[in-house]
């Protein structure tokens, strides 16, 4: 457990790369797996960056990604399996990576997409040729595939932590830097973000700002997971009821309705409770070109501080019909079979 | 069954928990000795079980939990009112949020 304490923090971690720490723990995976020390480092402020920076190497050798991670990670792991056994194997990972995996897997995807889009949208401004867009895109993911993802390696570094000395040079990157790309006599090594904004589920979340963003200035602007453009975001401060209305798309308009906040918009649109029992109210907010908004207003069993007891709103499948059915629905139940003693 | 936020915990009867169940090893505790049942990724705070027993993971970080308290325990949290359980077997269900075309987990 504190590994993974450890490890989702490294996963986690903002700000300024230890420059000289991370390209130790280089040299030292080069020389673990038998290679010459790099002879140069090419420090970049983001993976996109880090694109363009890989493209423009000379001289800099072949890739030697696989002799530095893959190879030594894949028979570590068969070492640890081979000690293990299948079922051992199974509950070391699931104590130690699979609990960062989801969230720093679905992180290090986000990034590649933002960066293979970015890299696409300059293309398509300056080429003159109709698919440069689709082709720079593919052409930025190849190169983003080809990362060894430091910090983002967390998961697996997780579970090898305390288990192999081997692991050690990858292990001391990743506590220090963002993603790497090692070549024979050059290494490309990013910055880590200087933003991390997440959700309680892990999801990139922020209202007022870009959710991740690194120093050279590249962003990723997000409302609770779903991708936004940045002038999206600026222009929710303003939000009216028939702002929300008339918007088409609907997964813009659903971050607008959380944003805006389902209770302010069932006031102020004059929306009518459906059904009331004891375990909540149910809500419908019918949508033009789209399926009603279907909402179960539950009211925390605990009080706040002050006394008073925090209502909330979940969103359940369109098709309900009572509260009860509702808030049943969120817990993967039949409307009979939701019947808790205590709830606090 | 009880209810503490965003988790609840549904009695199972001993005869209908799967038999590797019964031989898995089950979560480690926390750092306080605590079986986590689930825990904010931000503000650290922890739904988490006390007393000697054994959660057992069945798949994946949010995935469907079997709690085993032998001799009962009490769930606790940072916000709200701690709960007594019985002693026996239990599911652990997380709850969770439509979206139009998928579901998401809540997190309180």
């Amino acid at each position: 457990m504190q590994y993974i304490d450890t490890w989702r923090a490294v996963a986690a971690a903002t700000g300024p790369a230890d420059r000289a720490a991370a390209e130790e723990g280089v040299g030292l995976a080069y020389r673990t797996a038998g290679l010459t020390e790099p002879e140069r480092f090419v420090w970049v402020g983001s993976p996109k960056a880090a694109v363009t920076a890989v493209r423009s190497l000379r001289d800099a050798g072949r890739s030697v990604r696989d002799e530095v991670r893959t190879v030594p990670w894949a028979e570590e792991r068969r070492r640890v399996h081979d000690a293990l056994g299948p079922t051992g194997w199974a509950e070391l990972w699931g104590r130690s990576g699979a609990l960062l995996w989801d969230t720093t897997r679905a992180l290090a995807e986000r990034i590649r997409t933002g960066v293979a889009d970015a890299l696409a949208e300059e293309a398509a401004r300056t080429g003159a040729d109709p698919d440069a867009a689709d082709a720079e895109r593919k052409s930025a993911r190849m190169v983003l595939l080809d990362a060894v993802l430091g910090q983002h390696d967390a998961a697996w570094l997780a579970a090898f932590d305390g288990r192999s000395d081997r692991l050690a040079g990858l292990a001391r990157v990743a506590r220090h830097a963002g993603w790497w790309w090692p070549f024979e006599k050059a290494v490309v090594i990013c910055e880590r973000p200087v933003e991390l904004h997440r959700d309680e589920a892990g999801r990139l979340d922020r209202g007022d700002g870009p959710a991740l963003a690194f120093p050279d200035g590249f962003a990723l602007h997000a409302w609770r997971g779903m991708p936004v453009p940045a002038e999206f975001l600026s222009g929710l401060a303003s939000l009216t009821p028939e702002r929300i209305r008339t918007e088409e798309n609907a997964e813009l308009r659903r971050v607008m309705l959380e944003f805006y906040g389902y209770d302010r918009y069932l006031a102020e649109s004059g929306a009518r409770p459906v059904h009331r029992d004891g375990t909540g109210v149910l809500w419908r907010i019918p949508l033009a070109d789209d399926e009603d908004v279907t909402m179960v207003e539950v009211v925390n069993s605990t009080p706040e501080p002050d006394g008073t007891h925090k209502t909330y709103w979940l969103r359940v499948p369109p098709e309900t019909r009572t509260a009860r059915e509702g808030v049943a629905w969120t817990f993967g139940l039949d409307a009979e079979a939701y019947a808790p003693v205590r709830q606090t | 069954m009880y209810r503490q936020g965003d988790v609840l915990i549904v009695p199972v009867a001993e005869d209908a928990v799967p038999t590797r169940a019964e031989d898995a090893q089950g979560e480690p505790r926390d750092g306080r000795g605590r079986l986590v049942l689930a825990l904010g990724e931000v503000t650290g705070h922890a739904h988490a079980v006390t007393g000697p027993g054994r959660l057992f993971r069945d798949a994946g970080p949010s995935g469907p939990m079997l709690l085993h308290l032998p001799e009962g325990g009490r769930v606790v949290h940072e916000e709200h009112a701690r709960i007594p359980l019985p002693k026996g077997w239990y599911r652990v269900v997380r709850q969770r949020e439509y979206i139009p075309g998928a579901v998401r987990i809540v997190a309180d």
